[in-house]
């Protein structure tokens, strides 16, 4: 039995239903990211978990045991909110050990915790300030210290880093890694960044209009995603799709025409009889532009397009193109030569190339082709 | 202070005419009071109505008249009846009011919008419709002459409901489902997070409270008809009746004596006075 289960959970508020069967189990000491974009149900899943908010049905559970009717502050659950949510009217000492106070905690005992979890995380010559007297970083260590002194099972984290500036939520996510080390404790992260997601998850479980998409190691959901959803959403740039359009299949291959392209391509993705429109994924850095007069590797993916706009960040360089079709493409690029706004032949291996059904599934093909 | 110095540097038709408006109101809202200074603190046999001058002339002849007043009638109790009807009406109207707010504004419950929709419409019935149903109430528990029934009908204010339910509705429920998190029983929550957060609020209610129920006439004309429960308005409301038998500066000296409490208030509070007469008008 998992640490936390999560079986069956739907939510509606009203007609809508915002959580749709979420189905997950979570080991003690895991360090999960529920990622997706905002308003998929990220912080209302948190909810049920801590209890803030119950479903309508499916159970959650903690250590075998069911939490559905036990009250929030009992769960062994504390959460750090976007906001920070700190007491304006208290000293940070005074909030990081309210919730020690309210449960009557010896003094002693709870100078000791707060002093303990000040140290963690460089508090200790802030204790006596106000909320307003602290910057966005500190803060947000004040909430989290709050969470730590109450030691529970599970930290939840509701997109502790969003209010902060670029540099300083680098800085963050990296103490977070370290506290999650540290503590040893399963941590549940929301966040709609997927890149923070991809740095931080030991596992990452990506959300979709209330239903959960897919859960996997970062890298897995990366290399291999199992719908058109997930593999737009992980990485950055965005994987590239291309429209095709299947004109022969057989166990071991389909032959497609694609957007972009001059003649039929073969993937060796079999077993897709049946299917018509596909639609073909690539990322950027697996698509290369070709020089001028080369030739395309034979039965690679090629296709032309022109160029729109080059962003060049130094160690990359992302050239924008759109096809005649009106998809657009983006390609990363080494340092090269500069790119004017001419058409360009763009080629990347078949080995890289996913396929999607029109319902946005992945098409893996029937025996095991294809990843 | 800044209109000050760029009207000392450039002096305009607007900030003349704008500075001798605020003066010339100044002086009017103040002379009254003056006068009541200048008539109590005048030289025995020498009334200001007689003589009139602007200044007062006897510091001792009006001391004089404020001891005879508190020792020779029964002002000073009625002095204790107004502060312990002002002071319970204060505590009263602050503890149920905020308890009442703290439901509406920041949890849900069955009938929650109707039942505030009611107590809203009783901020718009004027006092006058309310009144005599109120004495009868009063009359029927036993209260009329005593200080339950002085004070406890006034307790549930709908404008101080209103006021802090607005107040309140601008906690951020992060914060109270932080406090939650932290094991805050539902009192708690009150008492620690949510009532230290409004104390802005608190503090003007109170003192549009004690306005309110230190200058309150009718009320206590209605319900303390007996002379042991008498508060300063009703008493003065008599050193000022046509069939007294003062002279004019002991009447004096009694509305003056009722006025010293307002004043001081007004002092001490006259920031939050305006910040909250500002904020019930913008947000109501
Ligand atoms: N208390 C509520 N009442 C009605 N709708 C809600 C409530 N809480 C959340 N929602 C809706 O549920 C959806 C998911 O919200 P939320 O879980 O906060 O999304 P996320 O955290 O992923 O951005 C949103 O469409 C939001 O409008
Ligand atoms: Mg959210």
């Amino acid at each position: 039995m998992a640490f936390l289960e999560i079986s069956s959970v739907s939510k509606s508020f009203g007609a809508v239903k915002v959580l749709d069967d979420i189905t997950l189990e979570i080991e003690r000491g895991e360090f999960v990211v529920f990622v997706g974009p905002s308003g998929c149900g990220k912080s209302t899943l948190l909810r049920m978990i801590t209890g803030l908010d119950s479903p309508n049905s499916g159970t959650v559970s903690i250590e075998g045991k069911v939490m559905n009717d036990i009250e929030p502050a009992k769960r062994g659950t504390a959460m750090v909110f976007q906001s920070y949510a700190l007491y304006p009217h208290m000293s940070a000492y005074d909030n990081v050990s309210f919730g020690l106070r309210m449960a009557h905690t010896a003094k002693t005992l709870i100078r000791q915790r707060v002093d303990a979890a000040a140290a963690i995380l460089r508090l200790d010559k802030l204790l006596h300030r106000r909320p307003r007297e602290l910057s966005g970083g500190q803060k947000q260590r004040v909430a989290i210290g709050r969470a730590i002194v109450r030691e529970p099972r599970v930290f939840l984290f509701d997109e502790p880093l969003s209010n902060l500036d670029a540099e300083l939520r680098v800085q963050m996510r990296a103490e977070l890694i370290e506290l999650h080390r540290r503590l040893d404790v399963t941590m549940i992260y929301v966040t709609h960044d997927q890149i923070e997601a991809m740095t931080m998850a030991d596992r990452m479980v990506v959300l979709n209009a209330g239903r959960m998409q897919q859960v996997g190691r970062p890298l897995d959901l990366y290399d291999d995603p199992d719908n058109r959803f997930v593999a737009g959403f992980v990485g950055s740039p965005r994987m590239n799709f291309l429209a095709g359009e299947v004109v022969g299949a057989d166990a071991t291959s389909t032959r497609l025409l694609h957007a972009g392209g001059t003649g039929p391509l073969t993937l060796p993705i079999g077993g897709l009889q049946g299917q018509l429109k596909v639609e073909i994924g690539v990322r950027p850095d697996h698509l290369r532009i070709l020089a001028d007069g080369e030739d395309p590797p034979p039965a690679a993916i090629a296709f032309t397009g022109r160029v729109t706009f080059v962003e060049e960040l130094g160690n990359v360089t992302y050239v924008h193109i759109v096809l005649d079709d009106g998809t657009p493409i983006v390609v990363g690029a080494g340092r090269g030569p500069r790119i004017g706004t001419d058409d360009v032949r763009i080629t990347a291996p078949v080995g890289h190339a996913l396929l999607f059904a029109q319902d946005g599934c992945r098409l893996r093909g029937r025996n095991g082709t294809g990843k | 202070m800044t209109a000050k110095r760029a009207s000392a540097t450039s002096p305009t038709i607007w900030t003349v005419l704008k500075w001798t408006v605020a003066i010339l109101a100044a002086v009017i809202a103040v002379f009254p009071v003056w006068w009541m200074i200048n008539v109590v603190f005048s030289e025995p046999g020498q009334p200001v109505s007689i003589n009139p001058r602007l200044w007062p002339t006897s510091l001792t002849a009006g001391l004089q008249t404020v001891h005879v007043i508190f020792a020779e009638t029964a002002y000073l109790h009625a002095y204790m009846v107004s502060v312990c009807y002002s002071v319970l009406t204060i505590a009263g109207v602050l503890l149920f009011g905020s308890a009442a707010a703290f439901e509406f504004a920041l949890f849900d419950f069955p009938g929650r919008r109707i039942i505030f929709g009611i107590v809203m419409l009783a901020l718009m019935v004027p006092t006058a419709v309310t009144i005599i149903p109120t004495y009868l109430l009063t009359a029927d528990l036993g209260w009329l002459n005593s200080m339950q029934g002085l004070v406890v009908p006034g307790l549930a204010s709908a404008f101080g409901l209103f006021m802090l339910v607005q107040f309140m509705r601008a906690i951020p429920a992060d914060m109270i489902e932080a406090a939650r998190l932290d094991g805050a029983s539902h009192l708690q929550i009150y008492w620690h997070v949510v009532l230290p957060l409004c104390r802005n609020a608190m503090v003007t209610l109170a003192i549009l409270t004690f306005m309110q129920t230190w200058g309150n006439y009718m009320w206590p004309l209605l319900v303390g008809t007996s002379p042991d429960m008498y508060t300063v308005g009703q008493i003065v409301g008599m050193f000022n009746s046509p069939l007294s038998h003062q002279t004019v500066e002991v009447v004096m000296t009694a509305n003056l004596l009722a006025a010293v409490p307002p004043l001081i208030f007004y002092l001490l509070f006259q920031r939050k006075i305006v910040e909250g007469i500002a904020m019930s008008g913008t947000k109501g």
